[in-house]
């Protein structure tokens, strides 16, 4: 049998000499694929597949092993496993919640692998202390004082409810909410936390609306925005303004409905208008080849997979030399410039703006700050038709 | 006082359509002495009906009804033949394995077939409502609850007036007893599996316009018709009724008065309470 074998593993070596050369640099993207956030994964998935064809064009050959976290941080946590030791990617995109880029980031600090966070709000992500772990977004309280900041910018609002979901996501953007709001002199009138997928909040919002409050902010995910304005309506809540904190209430299905998106305030990371470096020609490239326009997940996957696909490149595929890259480095692109920078407690943050935009007709109107402004706010809210 | 009346009609609107859900489980466990433990899955399946009805066919969701109800009662007679039939005579444990292994397969089922993303209807009147007196009424709640009421007052007169109906109460009762007077025991448990099965189905039709559409929403409802069932008593449908408004009514009202994230825990509280002095539920009969 070694008499034939030898011969053959000769001819084998002989046969395939390119086992040598350089292999793609492997990338790990965790998303919510399927599940309650797969509208919103959706955008994630397009923007890295076109940060893939850009990175091509510049000769950057990247492989991205795409992993589903069913929107669970407990299978996000299996897939980071997976791709650190099984598939032995250099860096991590990803993932997209709050509650799961929480659980990954313990995990990539755990196996040293460089993670970049495009889209979750959780401020603690990026304050543990985590040197393993970047955030390419603005995190909660950003959302919070642009929202109560374009509030109070816009009219004279004196009280402001809360209403959210009780994961992680909605309790950190409200937590900050109340204690900017406190700080602005704004009276909390309700603080109400609801569980994701009990979708009545009819006695809820009439609870609310009791107390008449000035500002209503909410923080939801796609399907809980959509039934809380619709219940909104029903309920004839009508505050001077809605304040829709990003996520749910910035997709296109909330657009769509205008009967209850027309007029509600959201707080976003990135417009199509905003006027940065290539956002005008990304959302063309977006709206040709997928046929909607593009949410600020898919610019911040976009930017994010470019970042670490150059990034990774350069280094030859090395976790330590990715992160030190990451931590030092400086890019600009449709996200303005990236910068992970670490101050007041954050640790490897990138500082983002993030524009405040109103629905106006069935379309999303960028109207604070003013160096981004297209359009000019309505408010008070006037009402439901 | 606004705020009370509103959440007292709110939470009568929705205890309508939990209703519906509760007295189908309780028609199978009286007739059958099964624990349906598929039955929120059921409601699911009567939900996704609706919607695909409605996006290829253009079809209302309430008027859609007359389609997806008979299909979910051939469904649920056709579980009750195949599988349900087999274990009638079997110890409890195995015929809730059984349910919850039907229930299993049919979540899962949905799963593969259009992925969990939840679906939502978009429908005229999904956010519009009646303003009366200060008081807003929520538009497609009224509609299910009217239907709803029209269902169960009809599914009385089944019950009460005609003679299939008489027979599935009597199978009920007594199930050999009934087989000794010469009624078609089998037919019968068919019967009542389907009807509970088209209940189901409606129950979900009903909410459909106003709640997410995914393949897990089974869960929450099994557990909800449970609490209904146990609360107004195993095998009676009035007090299933009772027992869903109740449950709405103390939903809604605890959202307002406590907190709404500890509305569930009031009701099962409640739920507890009652049991610790009437353990056959409101109107149920300590069975022989």
């Amino acid at each position: 049998m070694t008499k034939k074998l030898a011969p053959i593993l000769a001819l084998l070596a002989l046969a395939l000499p390119g086992a040598g050369r350089a292999a793609p640099v492997k990338i790990g993207f965790i998303n919510s694929i399927t599940g309650p956030e797969a509208p919103i994964g959706e955008n994630l998935t397009n923007g890295v597949e076109l940060a893939v064809e850009d990175l091509k064009k510049k000769g950057i050959d990247v492989q991205v092993v795409r992993q589903d976290d069913t929107g669970k941080p407990q299978v996000a946590m299996g897939a980071m496993e997976q791709l650190a030791t099984g598939d032995e990617v250099a860096a991590v995109v990803g993932p997209y919640t709050s509650a799961t880029a929480n659980a990954v980031a313990k995990l990539a600090q755990q196996y040293k692998v460089p993670q970049v966070v495009p889209a979750a709000a959780k401020e603690e992500i990026t304050r543990q202390g985590y040197d393993w772990v970047f955030r390419l977004n603005a995190p909660a309280h950003v959302y919070a004082q642009s929202l109560i900041d374009a509030a109070l910018a816009f009219g004279k609002p004196k009280s402001i409810a809360f209403i959210y979901e009780s994961t992680d996501f909605g309790a950190s953007v409200a937590a900050a909410g109340k204690d900017y709001a406190q700080k602005k002199g704004l009276t909390i009138a309700a603080d109400e936390a609801y569980q994701k997928g009990a979708p009545d909040y009819r006695s809820t919002l009439t609870k609310i609306k009791a107390q008449s409050p000035d500002l209503v902010f909410m923080v939801s995910y796609v399907a809980d925005a959509i039934l809380l304005m619709r219940q909104s309506r029903e309920v004839g809540l009508k505050p001077q303004a809605f304040l829709g904190g990003g996520a749910g209430f910035d997709t296109a299905q909330f657009e769509s409905e205008k009967d209850i998106s027309t007029h509600v305030l959201s707080v976003t990371q990135w417009t199509p208008e905003i006027g940065t470096a290539g956002s005008a020609e990304f959302a063309k490239r977006y709206q040709a080849k997928y046929g909607k326009k593009p949410t600020y997940h898919a610019a911040c996957a976009y930017e994010a997979t470019l970042i670490v696909g150059e990034v990774a490149a350069k280094a030859g595929g090395d976790r330590k030399k990715i992160r030190e890259a990451l931590a030092a480095g400086t890019w600009n692109g449709i996200m303005g410039d990236v910068r992970f920078e670490s101050y007041e407690g954050f640790t490897n943050q990138n500082r983002l703006v993030m524009p405040v935009v109103q629905y106006q007709g069935g379309r999303s109107e960028t109207v604070y700050p003013a160096k981004f402004a297209k359009k000019k706010p309505v408010y008070p809210f006037p009402g439901w038709k | 006082m606004n705020v009370f009346v509103q959440s007292v009609i709110s939470g009568i609107l929705v205890g309508g359509v939990y209703a519906l859900i509760g007295i189908g489980l309780t028609i199978i466990f009286g007739v059958m002495r099964v624990i349906n433990f598929a039955h929120g899955d059921l409601l699911m399946l009567g939900m996704y009906a609706t919607w695909l009805v409605f996006t290829k066919l253009g079809i209302d969701p309430f008027v859609s009804i007359v389609i997806t109800a008979p299909l979910l009662f051939l469904f649920g007679a056709f579980l009750q033949r195949v599988f349900i039939n087999r274990v009638l005579n079997a110890l409890p444990q195995n015929q809730i394995l059984l349910t919850i292994g039907l229930g299993l397969v049919m979540s899962n089922s949905v799963m593969l077939a259009f992925t969990s993303d939840y679906r939502i209807l978009t429908t005229s009147y999904s956010s519009s409502s009646f303003h009366v007196g200060g008081i807003s009424v929520s538009q497609p709640l009224l509609y299910a609850f009217l239907i709803t009421a029209a269902i169960t007052a009809a599914l009385y007169w089944f019950l009460m007036s005609t003679d299939t109906g008489q027979a599935i109460r009597a199978t009920a009762q007594d199930r050999d007893a009934a087989q000794l007077m010469g009624i078609n025991v089998r037919a019968m448990s068919v019967l009542a599996f389907g009807l509970g099965s088209a209940l189901a189905a409606t129950a979900g039709a009903l909410i459909s316009p106003t709640y997410y559409i995914f393949p897990q929403v089974g869960s929450t409802f099994t557990l909800k018709a449970f609490v209904i069932v146990v609360l107004g008593g195993m095998g009676s449908v009035v007090g299933a009724t009772l027992g869903g408004l109740i449950i709405g009514v103390t939903e809604s009202l605890a959202a307002v008065y406590i907190a709404t994230g500890l509305k569930e825990l009031v009701v099962f509280v409640l739920f507890l309470a009652l049991l610790l002095f009437k353990p056959a539920g409101l109107l149920g009969k300590t069975r022989a």
